[in-house]
């Protein structure tokens, strides 16, 4: 079996990991580093359960191939919440009832990070053009929206704040 | 009363933290040491004789430590219902999701070469790939024991129909067509399978009903219950699809025979071809009425597709009994109702249970009475649905106060429409200035039942135990009840706080394991919160008594029984056949693009009665959930099934809504009326808001182009080649 070594940093600490070749990001992050916060719902990007950052951006984990991810920079669910504190999002998503069976909510919350450091205001429209990828089949999505929001408000304040 | 302190609040879930930070652990995320792995076969193909089943390849594959097969089942017999699966196919498959054998291999790889090296002698057999087919003269036997493939029959009959519609001043005819619906929950089927330290076969996986599980698992591994164990951990959504089991038996057997621990963990694929769908029914209608708009004489033909196994297809047609003419009464109705084997995927519960099905005809009906009668939709719905004092079709008296005429009236008002004398002017939409454009109002009413009903027992299990000295420090509540994602646990704490009177957090819960708890029977028929929270309240109020009698630790509970239902009984008279209903009204307004066939929802209002909303945050989120399921079956979701064999087993080619479908702000009109037999006076609330979508969309489709739609799903194509024909 063809086999890879990948140095990446995740949620801020670095890793070496040699593993199979084929491998994608999804499952070296489940497998080798036992990070089970990121889902699989399909392996084919369709439903956006496995959304991480790579380098501040959202991707599947399911497309990227572990080899991809060398030298670069990877954050999940896991590494969201400073010590004890919830980051806004993972707040917002509780205190709006956006969370229901939850197997999606990593990837909602992930993707929603990205947008917010994009559009810190962002208005309906931009909330579901940067969720689209995201499948929920549990909320109807109504309450997603609205913990967005409430995130976006918080972090406005603590900006404010700082 | 005392007013309630915890019950009617916004709480905050307490499963939500671990979700949002990543550590709530779903099936296929527990990893032991030493543990294998399992691949499946499949059957692949939707009607065949097994000749030989070869798997000397697959055990030279390197890793592979066994393949399991129908030789290494002690009873190999499987089913919800009806025993009439087997775990792995011996003689014949029926279906192409039909399990044949699986292997285990130290790897997921070489469990996936060894299953890809297993080689099958089949010998096709011909394909009953619809409920026509397989109820044609001569079709072969899907089962040898049921003749003509007839899977389930139902039939009711009260007063004299055919008088009633030679009688009639009006008799309109209508037939509808409702597609297969994939539950598309979020985590695919996983587990692990174990010999836990007791000994017990152990299974941990995600379904409705542990004891359910463990019931089909000891059977076939014939073994007495208490030597096997179900375990849930975070459920990733089910929606019905979990009713029936489909790792749960294979992973059992091989953890049995190896006595090591075993995990699976399906991919989509094997997810949507592995598990049941939602029936596809086709509903005939024959309705009389006098000029007046008096209901007389319903006459319903129902045929349902079972698929290869029953699953729970008998009781999702024996609904049909009460939900075929929707939430209306009639003096005279013929209800005849098959559901029949096939070759297609099993049909199954999901969400509504047949009601999504059943109202979609019916509202459709009643619209168009309406229209040909000129009787507004309004009032022709208050003057024949149910109220109370109102008894099913089966002559089962409605139990509990029945909102739904109020429900009718102000759903309707939020909208907009008026009262005027006796009849109601409804909204007229602002028509688009786009002349391919035009909007419509449509409006529909229904009732869902709320526990299985039928006779089949019920109850639920529930355990408090309390410790402290002189006040209560810390409660425990005992209960197997699954948390599919709708948030149960954190309901049933409520009610064990508020009957306690402690704060929550006082109580701590021991969840979702048959070895720490009894049945609390399935988290289905929207039945946990009012059973499985009577039972916690009356453990809670057990311990509690205790509690005063100065036990320490204090401790309560036991199995709760609920009231006594009927099946059907020609006795029309002594008919109970359930104590509890939801009901809802929906009303919406739609933007139809004629020439592309695109429908856009521009106002939705949704009218419920939750009884009493334990906490009305999770309330709404399940109606929303519910609400925009139905829009996806009744939208964009296009299950596609040939010959057999199932064309959309992706979700890149299954569409359920994204959030970007979702854009109509939804209005919820929530009214209380509590019931008068569950604790609190809850009501279910899971099913409902999926019942009436479909049927308000396709009346207001109709106010917006004049086309009445009587088959799903509403794609774009499907409305343009209609519209297109209509025009012609």
């Amino acid at each position: 079996m063809n086999e890879v070594t990948v140095t990446l940093t995740v949620n801020g600490q670095a890793h070496t990991v040699t593993t199979a070749a084929q491998k994608t990001l999804l499952y070296l992050l489940r497998d080798d580093l036992h990070l089970y916060g990121t889902k699989d719902g399909c392996r084919e990007g369709e439903c956006g359960a496995c959304t991480v950052l790579l380098d501040g951006r959202p991707v599947n984990a399911c497309l990227v191939l572990a080899g991809q991810a060398d030298g670069r920079e990877v954050v999940t669910i896991e590494g969201l919440a400073a010590d004890d504190r919830l980051h806004p999002l993972q707040h917002a998503f509780i205190q709006a009832g956006a969370v229901q069976c939850g197997f999606c909510t990593p990837g909602l919350i992930l993707s929603s990070v990205a947008l917010l450091e994009q559009h810190p205001h962002p208005d309906d429209q931009q909330i579901r053009r940067a969720l689209t990828g995201n499948l929920c089949r549990c909320t109807g999505y109504t309450k997603i929206i609205e913990a967005v929001k409430l995130a976006a408000g918080e972090m406005a304040m603590e900006v404010e704040h700082d | 009363m005392t007013e309630l302190q915890v019950v009617g609040q916004t709480v905050v879930r307490r499963d939500n933290r671990a979700k949002v930070i990543g550590e709530a652990r779903y099936a296929a995320d527990i990893a032991v040491p030493g543990m294998l792995h399992m691949k499946i076969v499949f059957a692949g193909r939707p009607h065949a004789l097994i000749h030989r089943l070869d798997t000397a390849a697959a055990r030279a594959v390197p890793g592979v430590v066994d393949v399991i097969t129908a030789a290494d089942v002690p009873v190999n017999v499987r089913g919800l219902i009806r025993p009439d699966q087997t775990v792995f196919c011996d003689k014949k498959v029926r279906f192409e999701g039909d399990q044949v054998c699986a292997v285990i291999a130290d790897s997921i790889e070489a469990a996936e070469a060894g299953a890809r090296l297993v080689h099958i002698e089949y010998e096709d057999l011909p394909i009953l790939a619809s409920p026509e087919e397989a109820m044609r003269e001569g079709a072969p036997l899907i089962h040898d024991d049921w003749p003509g493939n007839i899977c389930y029959r139902i039939q009711l009959n009260k007063g004299d129909v055919d008088a009633a519609l030679a009688a009639a001043d009006i008799v309109i005819s209508g037939e509808f067509n409702t597609p297969m619906q994939e539950h598309a929950y979020l985590e695919p089927e996983a587990g692990l399978g174990y010999i836990d330290e007791e000994g017990r076969v152990t299974v941990r996986t995600s379904g409705q009903a542990t004891h359910d599980d463990l019931r089909q698992i000891a059977a076939a591994l014939d073994l007495p219950e208490d030597r096997v164990r179900v375990i849930y951990g975070a459920i990733g959504g089910a929606f019905g699809g979990r009713e029936d089991i489909s790792v749960q038996a294979a992973l059992a057997v091989a953890a049995w025979k190896l006595r090591r621990p075993v995990k699976v963990v399906w991919s989509r694929e094997e997810s949507i071809v592995g598990h049941g769908k939602r029936h596809a029914y086709t509903i005939r209608h024959t309705w009389g009425a006098s000029r007046a708009g008096e209901l007389l004489a319903a006459k319903v033909d129902i045929l349902s597709d079972a698929g290869a196994y029953n699953y729970t297809s008998s009781e999702v047609l024996i609904n049909f009994l009460y939900s075929a003419i929707g939430a209306y009464q009639f003096p005279n109705i013929s209800i005849d109702g098959v559901t029949v084997y096939t070759n297609n995927i099993p049909g199954c519960a999901f969400r509504g249970f047949g009601s999504p099905q059943s109202i979609f005809a019916s509202e459709i009906m009643i619209g168009r009475l309406s229209e040909a009668l000129g009787i507004d939709p309004v009032t022709i719905r208050l003057k024949n649905c149910v109220h109370n004092g109102s008894t099913l079709a089966t002559g089962a008296p409605i139990s509990g106060y029945i909102a739904l005429p109020e429900l009718i009236e102000a759903c309707v008002e939020r909208a907009g429409a008026v009262r005027e004398g006796a009849r109601w002017r409804l909204p007229r939409p602002q028509q688009p200035l786009s002349p391919n454009k035009r909007r419509g109002f449509g409006i529909a009413a229904g009732m869902k039942n709320s526990g299985f009903g039928w006779g089949v027992p019920e109850g639920s299990y529930a355990r408090v135990v309390l410790y402290g000295k002189e006040e209560i420090e810390r409660a425990e509540l005992y209960t197997a009840a699954a948390d599919v994602g709708q948030g149960t646990h954190s309901v049933l704490a409520q009610i064990a706080a508020e009957t306690l009177g402690v704060p929550l957090e006082k109580v701590e819960m021991i969840v979702s394991d048959t070895a720490s708890a009894g049945s609390s029977g399935p988290c289905s028929a929207s039945r946990m919160t009012i059973w499985g929270g009577s039972a916690v309240e009356a453990a809670a109020a057990g311990a509690l008594a205790s509690w005063q009698n100065e036990d320490r630790p204090a401790s309560g509970g036991g199995w709760w029984e609920a009231p006594k239902t009927t099946p059907l009984l020609p006795d029309r008279e002594a008919n109970m056949n359930f104590v509890s209903y939801a009901y809802g009204v929906h009303a919406v307004e739609v933007e139809v693009d004629v020439e592309t066939g695109e429908i856009e929802l521009t106002r939705f209002i949704a009218a419920h009665d939750p009884g009493r909303a334990v906490n009305p945050q999770q309330v709404i989120g399940q109606l929303q959930g519910g609400l925009v399921q139905a829009l996806g079956w009744t939208l964009t979701e296009n299950f596609q099934t040939h010959g057999g064999h199932i064309r959309t087993d992706r979700l890149s080619t299954y569409l359920i809504p994204t959030i970007a479908d979702v854009s109509v702000p939804v209005e919820y009109v929530i009214v209380e009326r509590p019931d008068d037999v569950s604790a609190y006076g809850v009501r279910g609330v899971g099913e409902i808001g999926m019942v009436l979508p479909a049927p308000a969309i396709a009346a207001a489709i109709h106010d917006a182009t004049g086309v009445w739609f009587d088959r799903l799903p509403l794609t774009p194509e499907s409305v343009a080649t209609r519209l297109m024909e209509h025009a012609r």
